[in-house]
């Protein structure tokens, strides 16, 4: 039995590992490349214009992403909204669609005459940062909703129905016992959905596309760098993002690791 | 305080299980002991007395009013699920005080209500431990703990003795005796064990299958005749 488990546990280490060479040689490829023009790309001033532009717009999607899923998810798994599983269904429909074409379906309704009435009072989407920000909510907002659905349907509704019991309002109670509850899934789908947002290439390009100094974000430069042969500052730039995704990574796990600390969780 | 129960006709579905035109009158101050097999619909009974479900049929009235009609926070209900339902993210000290901070009490209050409390129930020595540090017996403490600071009328407790080992069970009887005594609240706990039933309370309801078969006085449970299946429940054909 004792040596049935250890090949087991043998072969999953293979797999893990294998999977980790897969991923990892795909990171090496990138810094290997990238790190040489490292200083090149930060004194570019065309890069940090898209370094500034990539972080405050998926910055500004994924608090709009975060405060719109909340409260859609919540509706999906504790109320009685009317027509729930297609609400449900029509959500997550998006999420196998390739980003292009969200980006077109976009680029189509803002093309509308209702788009063009948007444009007139000063809310212009197409080929602007707003469109950027709109390109990424398209795209994140299913998958935030999705994870934060999943999340709050394995918190025990009877946990809700005792805080109510004892005078808590559904508000107080979403507030105090839901959404800390919670918590580490909502640093986590922050985290993802700020780190798709700001790697989100397809949607942004088929509705913004990439004017340099002005909807250029970083994916944007890379594609610029590579269609004009300049592959180093296409990894350099690469570096960047990934540079970020790491720091991102280690402080959301340093905020999940202390707070579970503080708990005593085991 | 009153704490009146009537239930009349009560019927309710949930997924595939029925509870069946239930008619039960609960007086204040008395403990009623629902018994029943695993299944038989005790715990549906319990959440539809806190008004959890609305009947298909039926109405369950607390103190005159309908159940429904009544704003939540004001039925002075108390519930202690079987599996405590304590709030995980908070110390024991906070999920007693949950209830009144809720209620906006004063912090010096619900700090006196929360050491008089821990202190009946022997728990203050846990007042800063998590939930998942705790024992059973240490979990169901802290659950009637919070929900005695409302000092609720009528306590449902959803079989509150099944995951004590036996040592720990003795001493919670007579812990809810003197909670009894001390809050003269109704309490209505449900239990598959006869002997329990019949030491603690003053009638004994049994279902079977989401129906009130029967309803006997507590020293009457084992030698009053009844129908077949409550025989067969009883074991004694």
């Amino acid at each position: 039995m004792k040596e049935k488990r250890d090949i087991f546990s043998m072969i999953t280490i293979m797999i893990a590992l294998l999977v980790i060479l897969f991923i990892g040689s795909a990171i090496c490829a990138i810094i290997i490349g990238g790190f040489p023009n490292l200083l090149d790309a930060f004194s570019s001033k065309e890069i940090r214009f898209a370094f500034g532009l990539s972080i405050s717009t998926s910055c500004i999607s994924t608090i709009v992403v975060m405060v719109l899923a909340l409260p859609t998810a919540y509706a999906l798994t504790r109320t009685n909204m009317p027509l729930k599983k297609a609400a449900g269904v029509i959500i997550e429909l998006t999420l196998s669609l390739p980003f292009i074409l969200l980006g077109l379906s976009l680029l189509i309704l803002f093309s509308t005459n209702a788009g063009k009435m948007l444009k007139d009072i000063g809310f212009k989407v197409i080929f602007s940062p707003i469109g950027i920000i709109m390109a990424h909510i398209l795209v994140n907002l299913p998958y935030a909703i999705r994870l934060i659905r999943t999340a709050m349907e394995e918190v025990d509704v009877r946990l809700e129905f005792i805080a109510q019991s004892l005078g808590a309002s559904k508000f107080k109670s979403f507030l105090t016992i839901l959404l800390p509850m919670c918590k580490h899934s909502l640093i986590s789908t922050t985290i993802l959905t700020w780190s798709r947002a700001l790697g989100e290439f397809g949607a942004t390009l088929m509705l913004v596309g990439i004017t340099r100094f002005k909807t250029e974000t970083l994916p944007g430069s890379i594609y610029l760098s590579i269609s004009t042969g300049n592959n180093s500052m296409a990894m350099a730039t690469a570096t960047i993002m990934l540079i970020i995704s790491a720091v991102t990574i280690a402080v959301s796990n340093y905020i999940n690791h202390s707070k579970q600390l503080n708990r005593g969780d085991r | 305080m009153q704490g009146d129960i009537k239930i009349e006709n009560f019927s309710v579905t949930r997924g595939k299980f029925r509870l069946k035109n239930i008619n039960l009158k609960i007086k204040s101050g008395e403990i009623f002991a629902v018994l029943g097999r695993t299944g038989a619909g005790k715990t549906v009974l319990l959440e539809s007395i806190i008004g959890m479900y609305a009947g298909k049929t039926g109405q369950i009235l607390i103190n005159g009013k309908m159940v429904e009609g009544i704003a939540i926070v004001d039925r002075k209900i108390g519930f202690v699920y079987q599996d405590y339902q304590l709030f995980p993210h908070m110390k024991v000290y906070d999920n007693i005080t949950y209830g009144l901070k809720m209620h906006k009490k004063s912090k010096k209050e619900q700090s006196e209500q929360a050491e008089n409390l821990m202190q009946l129930l022997g728990i203050s020595y846990i007042k800063d431990q998590y939930p998942c540090t705790l024992s059973g017996g240490e979990c169901q403490r802290v659950a009637l703990a919070r929900t005695l600071a409302l000092n609720p009328s009528i306590l449902l407790l959803d079989e509150p003795f099944s995951a004590l080992d036996p040592a720990t069970k003795q001493k919670m009887y007579q812990e809810i005796l003197n909670i009894h005594e001390k809050f003269h609240c109704t309490i209505v706990f449900v239990t598959h064990d006869f002997k329990e039933a019949q030491l603690l309370s003053n009638r004994v309801g049994i279902l079977l299958n989401g129906e009130l078969k029967t309803i006997v006085n507590s020293n009457e449970l084992l030698t009053s005749s009844y129908e077949q299946d409550v025989e067969e429940f009883l074991g004694r054909k």
